[in-house]
């Protein structure tokens, strides 16, 4: 799964985007996973996420989905990932899973280097590694780079490119506000890793400047 | 999916949430699928929360306003006749669902969508070992879709490369005969939203890879995110990052790390 791979943005969008989420492996670590999955989500919750979420549950942003039963309702091999903004966030909850042990593995989607000094200073060292090499192929088909930045947010491409320029005009035209808008978009993103408040930078930046 | 034109009013909120763009207005003023282009993703059918009007009422209210000339600008992520209906699907259409819908497992995977494992639990399975680099290439992202014809189309030109194609991916178990990447002929002309075909070779061999795979970009009608990985040195380097610099291509700032905190760990010989 290369769900977060391929997030675009400026290197000053993606300091503020750092997705942590778990995952367990058939036949080693998955079978009695569910407690280790909730304790890493209220691990996760304690350090203020812009997001939560499971593809199994949808995330904390959809209208029918309570937090408290999200968390209590994961099962064995579920997965599960929340977002944070900052580095400061990210840290004290690496050190907490550290502590915790848990026996299921953690990765994180962001800044490659800020993520390898927060594992040093949590006294581990980073156990693989993977990067994006980008769009290759009929790239003509794309839309802009903005449109892109917002899409790609969403690593199963449930926030489309249509709903992405109808949300911008609705914010152009002052029908929604830069945060009802990401909102919506994040609704879309059953697995919760869309960074709302990167979307409503995102926003208020086209707001004032245009595409 | 499908529409039941006996309820659909044409709100059009389908068309904007619809991640292939391929649901549009009719000639009897009513949305219609594409059915050849629709990936059965479902996003339309979660994203739009059912109202659950009787379609006489919203046209009958619409009528009023414009007699009135008053407009009515509603929620745009609501169907409000619940016209969205999620069809059964067969085979081969069924595929289109298990690698586009990130809610249903893929039951020849245990994993949502078109997703792998991949390097995500490489600290408990030793996916992709030292010495080894693994590449995940995506058609169809991002927002493009893509035919398994065009799939087929990469794994056949890698498939000379000799890599080891991942057999938990489900790319993998449609391929009917991985040596030379040939996809089964049944679902040729299904579309997903993305698929991934996954392998791994040694590090050594990045350039060649990297080449083939640009190679091929050139005669594809779709878009591909391309993702390379590897485990790190005891010191945390990435042996991949080398490789792929000196075979002249450019490495992402942001990406994905695995913290090898998942139990047991796997022990290389």
């Amino acid at each position: 799964m290369t769900n977060t791979l391929h997030r675009q943005g400026a290197l000053e969008n993606l300091r503020n985007d750092f997705v942590i989420f778990m995952t367990t492996a058939k036949g080693i670590n998955r079978e009695g996973s569910a407690a280790k999955i909730k304790e890493f989500l209220r691990i996760c919750l304690k350090y203020d996420p812009v997001s939560i979420g499971s593809s199994k549950h949808g995330n904390i942003f959809q209208d029918d989905i309570e937090l408290e039963q999200l968390v209590s309702g994961m099962k064995d091999g579920e997965t599960a990932a929340a977002v944070f903004t900052g580095l400061d966030a990210l840290q004290d909850v690496v050190e907490e899973l550290v502590q915790a042990d848990l026996g299921i593995s953690i990765n994180i989607s962001g800044l490659l280097e800020e993520v390898q000094q927060c594992c040093r200073k949590a006294d581990i060292e980073r156990h693989s590694v993977e990067h994006s090499l980008g769009f290759w192929g009929a790239k003509d088909r794309l839309p802009e780079r903005e449109i892109l930045e917002f899409n790609t947010l969403c690593g199963h491409g449930m926030v489309s490119f249509n709903l992405i320029r109808k949300m911008i005009e609705y914010v152009k035209l002052r029908r929604l506000s830069p945060k009802e808008a990401a909102r919506i978009m994040a609704k879309g993103c059953e697995c919760g890793v869309f960074n709302p408040a990167r979307a409503e930078a995102l926003l208020e930046r086209i707001k004032e400047k245009g595409l | 999916m499908e529409i039941d034109k006996k309820k659909c009013v044409g709100c059009g909120n389908c068309h904007v949430v619809c991640t292939m763009g391929v649901i549009t207005l009719d000639e009897d003023g009513k949305s219609v699928v594409n059915q050849d282009e629709c990936v059965e993703c479902s996003a339309c059918y979660r994203l739009l929360r059912s109202e659950g009007y009787p379609p006489w009422f919203v046209r009958a209210t619409r009528k009023v306003l414009s007699f009135l000339r008053l407009g009515y600008l509603g929620d745009v992520d609501v169907c409000p006749t619940g016209a969205l209906t999620l069809p059964e699907l067969k085979w081969p259409r069924i595929i289109r669902a298990e690698f586009s819908d990130p809610t249903i497992t893929h039951p020849g995977t245990g994993v949502g969508g078109r997703g792998t494992e991949e390097i995500k639990s490489n600290d408990v399975t030793g996916r992709i070992c030292r010495g080894e680099v693994g590449f995940v290439v995506e058609m169809g992202r991002p927002g493009t879709g893509a035919y398994f014809r065009d799939i087929e189309k990469v794994a056949m030109a890698l498939a000379p490369l000799q890599p080891t194609f991942e057999a938990m991916n489900p790319v993998t178990q449609l391929m009917a005969d991985p040596k030379i990447g040939k996809i089964r002929e049944d679902v040729l002309n299904e579309k997903v939203l993305s698929a991934i075909i996954e392998m791994k070779t040694k590090l050594g061999r990045i350039p060649e890879f990297l080449q083939a795979i640009e190679k091929v970009a050139k005669e594809i009608d779709t878009v591909m995110s391309v993702g390379v990985a590897s485990k790190c040195l005891r010191d945390g380097t990435a042996l991949h990052e080398g490789w792929v610099r000196k075979a002249g291509y450019t490495l992402s700032l942001n990406g994905k790390t695995n913290l090898g905190l998942g139990r047991p760990l796997f022990r290389e010989e």
